[in-house]
């Protein structure tokens, strides 16, 4: 049961805000929780996620394999106090790539619709 | 970006508010369900404490505050959405077809646990539904009149006059009921009839002649019992007896059948035996008599009640009492009416009145054995439960294994609990659906196997809200039987569920209460079987009995004559022979006779006898002066119901002129003619001197058990005022010959009617008809649970040779052989089958007591039966433990114990 690496990647589009900005965050590399509200806030595009909304977008996107649990270890920043961090699978990568694909085309389409200026492609 | 750390006293006092902090964090947590805390509570918390931790540094407590505000926000709303997430979940992400197509398979691959899940419920909740509608409808729902509990019916208790407890009242009794005031608000007289209706309704087929019985009454009989016609009005309280106009009130059904609901047919005239009543109103759907006054219409009587001789007539006598007086008060009421009327009419003999209610009349006959069928419900709706609590169990352990591995396996775990739910859903349903089905049709079936003179018995179907009930059980049974581990099963622990099924093996856990189950079932099962058993015994003995007559190839049939139509004696008399010729003329008739009142289907006349010169008279006047039935008969009776002859002869073709025949039966011939001699002698009957030509067999005319009071068959010739019903014996099937009567019946007057078409074989059938349900429906009930009580003894002994697999196979090593093991399996289940009886033991006992009731001619003790059903049980028992015991035969001690 829960096999949900057989589906196609457009089965996971739209992704919400909070799933994009996790992949976005780990894309870069391993990320603990409050590392990716950070690099939200960092971004400061979209409304920072709550910290439960947050750690319930990430159970879930384990649950589809979308991102996988690194071992505990000690944060640089936080002296001898160990975090969990998260990292991205490639079945992550293909997902976040194609929801900024999808996002992409969108703005091209905002585009020539006039409604903002030209995107770079 | 957080700021640094200036001194170590801020630093203490960070510390210090984190902790803080983390306890508020703590308890936020808890708005989470439990296995999202197992699995991310700590991760978030570490993350919590480090935007804690930025915030005090950034903006000091105030921002800390506004954290702890935000944190509060965030946990209450994510916390509900995650705990709601199983069903969003399923919404959002369920493939509702591949779900239900996985459920669907997963009960296939169980076909044993679906069927019996099914099954048991099906049956279960269908029996309660037949058991709870029947004992509602006919035992508890209030009779559809104005305060029924007020309503009596009379009967006269001959006391020691003569053996007759339920005498009827005469006109004059009435009367004085009606008239004694105090506790008796009104009473009313009913006398049924049968009249053939002609020329009633328009259309070709109404007009075919129909007897339909008409309830004659004093006109206050809807008055008292508070209810209102559906069309037009009921009688006037003047009209009644001799001048009146005949008017007649249709009764609901008969309203429908002949006049197809039609509102125009008030004020019309429908023709009773040749009289035209005027219709004046058509009773409700729901109003009806039951028992004997059953009627399809109504109407009053001929006579005022008031104006006829003392003592005269014979009628069933309702009465209501005022509200609420006390039924010993009624009793005394009529009790000081029934002493008048004893110092009046019979000269101070001791023959008494009294009322009995007039629900607990009706439901005489039939309360033991609707009390045996509810208790019997019941007992099996209880093996049925525990039955399925068993199977429950071994589910749920089995189940509990296959989410550990399927969890370990790395499925998702709402997927998991959205198959568990679906599959109870499914399950649900089905049953629900079942469940419903099965009550319905089942009660369908029971009304239909019922006696026909189950009182009640039109108002006995499921209601609504008891299919809903039924469904609604159904429905959280079924469902329960599918999920019992949706519950556990998201955090179920693999190591512990995998250690415990090694040990377990494929039999299942809870040991010692599955034990305790199949106890329990065993006794249960031997409390129903023993009642069961005595009922069928009991059944079987009524079967057998010799009720004085042969009624194989008899056709029986009513041809009331019309009084209008035959206005005399002569013309009566004419119109009997001129039928009796014509049913003889049919071919494959053989004998053709007729009777006032047929074996086990009349209702005899009652008068008393005299033998004036008799040696078996003993000087006591009431002895000497017995009650017997009396029927007028036609010459070939005998002949035509296999009646045998025992002495002198039957009557003859043509009467002997001058001479009042009669032919007596077995018994009053043995009590006046102890000796013998009884042919040739004279008594006295009616105010007549007959001469006894013959002595038959006494044919039961009441009970197929039992022989009721002597009897006296007159000629047909000498005393026709009695309607006749014949009876033709042919060597052709009986039914087959229905039209060739109804031909010849018509040749003779097309305005007669056929009334009561039956073969002798389905008379004696209904009049078993009760003993058989009884017997059929507990037979059946208790093979079920014995049925059901084998199963869980199979299960049990399943369970424990593989459990004990290994130990078994450390004892044949050591040198124990395979018999010696065999028994110690098989002394498992003897245990178990010992100590079921020992429990049920005493519910034998009231089991009995209960059955005591329904039982003919079988003490409820009876060793022979109750030592039978255990007996069986114990050999099917023992069958049950062998089958699984066997396996220990293939245990090799040398792979078994590789094996581990």
């Amino acid at each position: 049961m829960g096999m949900d690496r057989d589906r196609p990647i457009e089965r996971f589009l739209p992704l919400r805000p909070v799933e994009f900005d996790v992949l976005l965050s780990l894309a870069a590399g391993e990320r603990h929780g409050y590392g990716i509200i950070q690099d939200a806030e960092a971004r400061g595009v979209t409304a920072v996620p709550d910290v439960g909304t947050l750690y319930r977008a990430l159970r879930r996107m384990q649950d589809q394999g979308l991102i996988g649990a690194s071992a505990r270890r000690e944060a640089p920043e936080a002296g001898e106090e160990r975090r969990h961090y998260y990292r991205i699978t490639a079945l992550g990568l293909q997902v976040a790539r194609a929801e900024a694909r999808r996002l992409a085309a969108l703005m091209r389409a905002a585009a020539a619709s006039g409604l903002i200026e030209g995107v770079a492609t | 970006m957080p700021g640094r750390r200036d001194t170590p006293a801020d630093d203490a006092g960070e510390r210090r508010l984190v902790r803080a902090s983390d306890r508020w964090l703590r308890l936020l947590l808890r708005l989470y369900p439990a296995d999202f805390r197992d699995e991310m509570g700590d991760a978030l918390l570490e993350t919590y404490r480090d935007r804690c931790r930025a915030a005090l540094r950034d903006g000091g407590v105030g921002a800390l505050a506004g954290v702890w505000l935000r944190s509060l926000a965030d946990s209450t709303r994510n916390g509900l959405a995650e705990r709601m997430r199983p069903a969003v979940g399923w919404r959002r992400s369920g493939n509702w077809g591949r779900d239900t197509e996985r459920a669907v398979r997963r009960l296939a691959r169980a076909p044993l646990f679906t069927f019996s899940m099914l099954a048991t419920l099906t049956v279960g909740l269908g029996a309660f539904a037949m058991v709870a509608t029947v004992v509602q409808k006919v035992l508890l729902a209030p009779l559809p009149y104005e305060r029924p509990d007020d309503l009596y019916m009379v009967w006269r208790d001959y006391g020691k006059v003569f053996d007759l407890k339920r005498g009827n009242l005469a006109g004059t009794d009435l009367v004085a009921l009606a008239a004694a005031g105090g506790a008796i608000e009104g009473a009313a007289a009913l006398d049924l009839a049968q009249h053939t209706m002609t020329a009633a309704g328009s259309g070709s087929d109404e007009t075919a002649p129909e007897q339909i019985g008409v309830l004659y009454t004093t006109p206050n009989l809807f008055r008292m019992l508070g209810v209102r016609p559906a069309l037009g009005r009921t009688f006037a309280p003047g009209e009644v007896g001799k001048g009146r106009p005949a008017l007649v009130v249709l009764g609901h059904e008969l309203w429908q059948r002949r006049f197809g609901g039609r509102r125009d047919v008030l004020g019309t005239d429908v023709v009773l035996d040749g009289q035209p009543h005027r219709v004046i109103g058509v009773m409700g759907d729901g109003f009806r008599l039951d028992g004997q006054l059953a009627a399809d219409a109504y109407a009053t009587h001929p006579v005022n009640l008031a104006e006829t001789e003392p003592g005269a007539g014979s009628y069933n006598v309702m009465l209501r009492a005022r509200p609420g007086t006390p039924p010993t008060l009624v009793a005394s009421a009529v009790g000081a009416v029934g002493r008048m009327v004893d110092e009046r009419d019979f000269e101070g003999k001791g023959i008494s009145l009294y009322p009995v209610g007039v629900k607990a009349d009706l439901l005489a006959a039939v309360r033991a054995p609707l009390l045996v069928l509810g208790a019997a419900g019941v007992l099996l709706v209880l093996v049925l439960g525990v039955n399925m609590a068993t199977l429950l169990l071994v589910r749920a352990a089995q189940r509990e294994r296959e989410f550990a591995i399927s969890r370990a396996l790395g499925a998702n775990r709402v997927a998991l609990v959205r198959a568990t739910l679906l599959e109870a859903a499914l399950l649900g349903t089905a049953v629900a659906t079942l469940a419903a089905l099965a009550g319905v049709w089942g009660t369908r079936a029971l009304v239909a196997l019922a006696p026909l003179d189950l009182p009640r018995r039109a108002t006995v179907a499921v209601d609504w809200r008891l299919a809903a009930l039924a469904a609604a059980a159904g429905a959280l049974l079924g469902a329960l039987a599918g999920a019992p581990p949706a519950g556990g099963s998201t955090r179920a622990q693999l190591a512990t569920l995998l250690r415990n099924a090694a040990v377990r093996g494929g039999g299942g856990g809870f040991g010692p209460l599955r034990r305790a189950m199949v106890v329990a079932q065993v006794a249960l099962s031997l409390v129903l079987l023993s009642a069961g058993g005595l009922v069928v015994r009991s059944f079987d003995r009524l079967l057998r009995v010799d009720p004085g007559f042969s009624p194989a190839g008899v056709l029986t049939f009513g041809v009331p004559v019309p009084g209008a139509r035959y206005p005399s004696d002569t013309l009566v008399l004419a119109v009997h022979e001129r039928l009796h010729r014509e049913l003889a003329a049919i071919p494959g008739v053989t004998a053709v006779g007729a009777a006032s009142a047929l074996p086990l289907a009349g209702d005899p006349s009652q008068t008393t006898v005299r033998f004036p010169s008799a040696p078996g008279n003993t000087g006591d006047e009431e002895r000497d002066r017995p009650l017997v039935d009396f029927m007028p008969t036609r010459a070939g009776y005998f002949e035509a119901l296999g009646i045998r002859v025992l002495a002198g002869r039957a009557f003859a073709p043509t009467p002997t002129r001058g001479v009042r025949e009669a032919v007596i039966d077995r018994t009053l011939a043995r009590q006046f003619f102890p000796t013998g001699g009884a042919v040739g002698a004279t008594f006295r009957l009616l105010g007549d001197t007959l001469l006894v030509v013959g002595v038959v067999e006494h044919a039961r005319l009441r009970d197929v058990h039992q022989d009721g009071r002597p009897q006296v068959y007159l000629r047909d010739e000498n005393y026709t005022d009695y309607g006749l019903s014949f009876a033709v014996r042919t060597d052709r099937a009986p039914t087959g010959l229905v039209p060739e009567v109804r031909a010849a019946v018509a040749r003779v007057d097309p305005q007669l009617a056929v009334a009561n078409v039956r073969s002798m074989d389905e008379i004696v059938s209904a009049a078993v008809q009760q003993p058989r349900l009884s017997a059929v429906l507990l037979s059946g009930f208790s093979l079920g649970a014995l049925l059901l009580a084998a199963m869980g003894l199979y299960g049990v002994i399943a369970g424990s040779v593989s459990r004990r697999r290994h130990e078994i196979a450390v004892r044949l090593a050591l040198g124990s052989d395979h018999g010696r093991v065999l028994r110690l399996v098989l002394g498992e289940g003897a245990r178990l089958v010992a100590l079921g009886v020992l429990v049920g033991a005493p519910g034998i006992y009231l089991a009995s007591r209960v059955v005591d009731g329904v039982l003919v001619g079988v003490s409820p003790f009876d060793p022979l039966t109750l030592g039978a059903v255990t007996l069986g049980l114990a050999a099917v028992a023992a069958v049950a433990c062998y089958l699984p015991a066997r396996r220990v035969a293939a245990i090799e001690p040398a792979q078994s114990l590789l094996e581990n």
